[in-house]
């Protein structure tokens, strides 16, 4: 499969993500997503295969459109949850980047994913693992997240995980 | 008094229950001691009955799902004459768990460590190489079927089973309690389902958090602030991309509201529900069946149907139907570690778009990775900090509502066509904690089988 002419700039994209998510820089970050953008994370139907459809199957997390992360991002800033407050400190490394040409003058990109987090007032360190399925769009001159898939390969969640764990 | 019996624990330092003094303590002892969960799962988890799953998880002949009673393995088929059976997990030969999978379909299962293979009913089809085995006759005088569940137990689809028999039959453990299940069961002509992807998650504290906050009233604004914000925020900037809820138009947790807005119920055997009024919400994905719901079952039962209700079934089985509808299964692993397993619950044949709906109002409010669920278990885990003291050993958290809870039931009740235990009527700011009580009186009559009292 061809790498995208825009391969660099894709995985650039990623790092960037990465490091605004363990940042908190929570503005930057939304600005990498186009307005309608879909952000999913599936569940697990059994031991070997993700749920599919987020209509009829149970997903960890499905929006379509920005706003709902803008509703999480303000939940995480507004002191009024405790599970979000304060809130663990985390790094994501992103690696295995391929991207290739996708419909719709899209590019599309897959890459592996392991976030170490370190919760210090739970005492409690983890690292949630899985894959990203992206596709990207150019917007004006940027490209930006029109759709992020997340497979949580280690899902029996350890009391909370939000977006920045992922 | 001797130094000896000071070690031992009686019952009455655990649960100080004195209702004519006014007086329900329980010691923080009863959720961060080693000793008392090991009694616990001899007397509650493998003591008697305990929520396995749905029959609608194993639909077709040979279909089977794995758990656990307490720390046992269990499995639960329908074999190819479509019975179902409540089996131990366990090889008659060595031990090992024959079924290893979740979930599945299979005429056959084979212990993968010696091949002793077992039908779907569990009994033995072969133990291989035996006419080779020079076994003595003795060995064929043993039943080498998998052991069967001594007591197993289908009400209206809701599994149950034991790993004793002296148990009360499942119609008498669930008593009227049985009716609330029918409210779940009811909202379809064709019964409920889990919607497919489970979600599973652990916390460091003890199973007794997850059983009380389920009908805990007084936590919600105090640990749910940021949903409820996001709730009003929704509704002043609306969108059509974002989860209705069936809370943007209620009053039932809204400080200002006047007047009965919930209450709870107590049951026998340690079963209770609290619940609030609602009414017939179109942000409820039930509301598409709200006419023909009143029409085969009543208004009023359709209401009942339509207003929120956290129901447990002790000691394991959680229903919330609130925000969304979830089906909770507790499972304790060690006195401060808890597993859950979760699942949305739905009714069978309801439309494409309340589907949606219900799957989406689920994943905003009760799962791990949503706004509410995570408050609540960094809540519990900050509580089993908390009770390694013993300073002040006994909680107030079981004081509310003590001069309002009364014998039987109300009106609401009356409505709903059952009778509880107890009752208590509340506004939105009485949030009663009276009917832990009800857990703790059941646990302690569970556990005086061990301690004294």
């Amino acid at each position: 499969m061809t790498r995208h002419p825009a391969h660099d700039e894709a995985s650039d994209l990623l790092n960037r993500e990465a490091l605004f998510l363990d940042r908190s820089e929570w503005d930057a970050w939304l600005a990498l997503y186009c307005e309608d953008a879909v952000f999913w994370m599936p569940a697990w139907r059994d031991e070997i295969t993700p749920t599919e459809d987020p209509d009829r199957e149970l997903s960890l997390i499905y929006y379509q459109g920005r706003r709902n992360l803008e509703d999480r991002v303000w939940r995480i800033r507004s002191g009024f949850s405790t599970a979000s407050t304060p809130r663990p400190r985390t790094v994501h490394l992103v690696t295995n980047v391929l991207t290739h040409e996708a419909d719709e003058g899209c590019c599309a990109v897959t890459a592996s994913f392991c976030t170490h987090l370190y919760d210090r007032r739970g005492e409690r360190t983890h690292a949630f693992f899985g894959r990203y399925e992206y596709r990207l769009r150019r917007e004006a001159e940027d490209l930006r997240i029109a759709r992020k898939k997340i497979l949580l390969l280690n899902d029996t969640i350890p009391a909370v995980v939000d977006i920045y764990s992922i | 008094m001797p130094a000896v019996e000071e070690c031992v624990t009686r019952l009455s330092d655990l649960v100080d229950d004195r209702p004519q003094d006014g007086v329900f303590r329980v010691s923080r002892a009863i959720f961060d001691d080693p000793e008392i969960f090991e009694l616990e799962m001899r007397h509650i988890f493998e003591g008697g009955w305990v929520f396995l799953g749905l029959a609608a998880q194993i639909a077709d002949k040979g279909d089977f799902f794995t758990t656990t009673i307490g720390r046992v393995p269990v499995l639960i088929t329908r074999d190819t004459d479509g019975e179902l059976h409540g089996l131990v997990n366990s090889c008659p030969h060595k031990g090992a768990r024959v079924a290893q999978r979740l979930h599945g379909n299979a005429k056959l299962h084979v212990c993968p460590y010696h091949n002793w293979s077992f039908d779907s009913a569990g009994r033995n089809r072969a133990v291989k190489a035996a006419r080779a085995g020079c076994y003595a006759p003795a060995f064929d005088q043993d039943s080498h079927d998998l052991p069967r569940l001594p007591a197993f137990a289908s009400y209206r689809g809701f599994l149950f089973g034991s790993l004793t028999a002296d148990v009360p039959t499942l119609p008498e453990f669930l008593g009227e309690a049985a009716k609330l299940l029918d409210m779940v069961v009811d909202q379809s002509e064709d019964g409920v389902e889990l919607v497919p992807g489970g979600v599973n998650f652990a916390f460091n504290a003890n199973w007794k958090l997850q059983l009380e906050n389920c009908s805990d009233a007084y936590h919600f604004t105090a640990t749910h602030p940021s949903y409820i914000r996001i709730l009003e925020r929704r509704k002043t900037a609306p969108d059509k991309t974002t989860a209705r809820s069936v809370w943007e138009n209620s009053q039932a947790w809204s400080e200002a509201a006047q007047g009965v807005q919930g209450g709870s119920y107590s049951f026998d055997h340690g079963h209770v529900l609290n619940w609030g009024l609602i009414g017939v919400s179109d942000a409820l994905p039930l509301h598409e069946s709200a006419d023909a719901l009143a029409a085969r079952h009543g208004e009023a039962k359709r209401d009942w149907m339509f207003n929120m209700r956290n129901l447990t079934i002790f000691p394991n089985l959680q229903i919330a139907e609130n925000a969304s509808s979830q089906l909770r299964i507790i499972r304790p692993v060690a006195a401060d570690r808890t597993e859950m397993q979760t699942w949305c619950i739905a009714p069978r044949g309801e439309s494409a778009t309340a589907r949606r709906q219900r799957i989406r109002q689920y994943e905003d409010f009760f799962n791990p990775s949503g706004m509410a669920t995570p408050d609540d278990t960094i809540c519990y885990e900050n509580c089993q900090r908390g009770f390694a003291s013993r300073v002040e050993p006994w909680l107030q958290g079981y004081a509310r509502g003590m001069t309002a809870t009364r014998a039987g039931g109300n009106l609401f009740s009356d409505s709903g066509e059952f009778q509880p235990a107890r009752s208590v009527l509340a506004d939105s700011q009485l949030c009663d904690e009276t009917l832990y009580h009800s857990y703790y009186r059941e646990w302690a009559r569970r556990m005086a089988r061990s301690l004294a009292p």
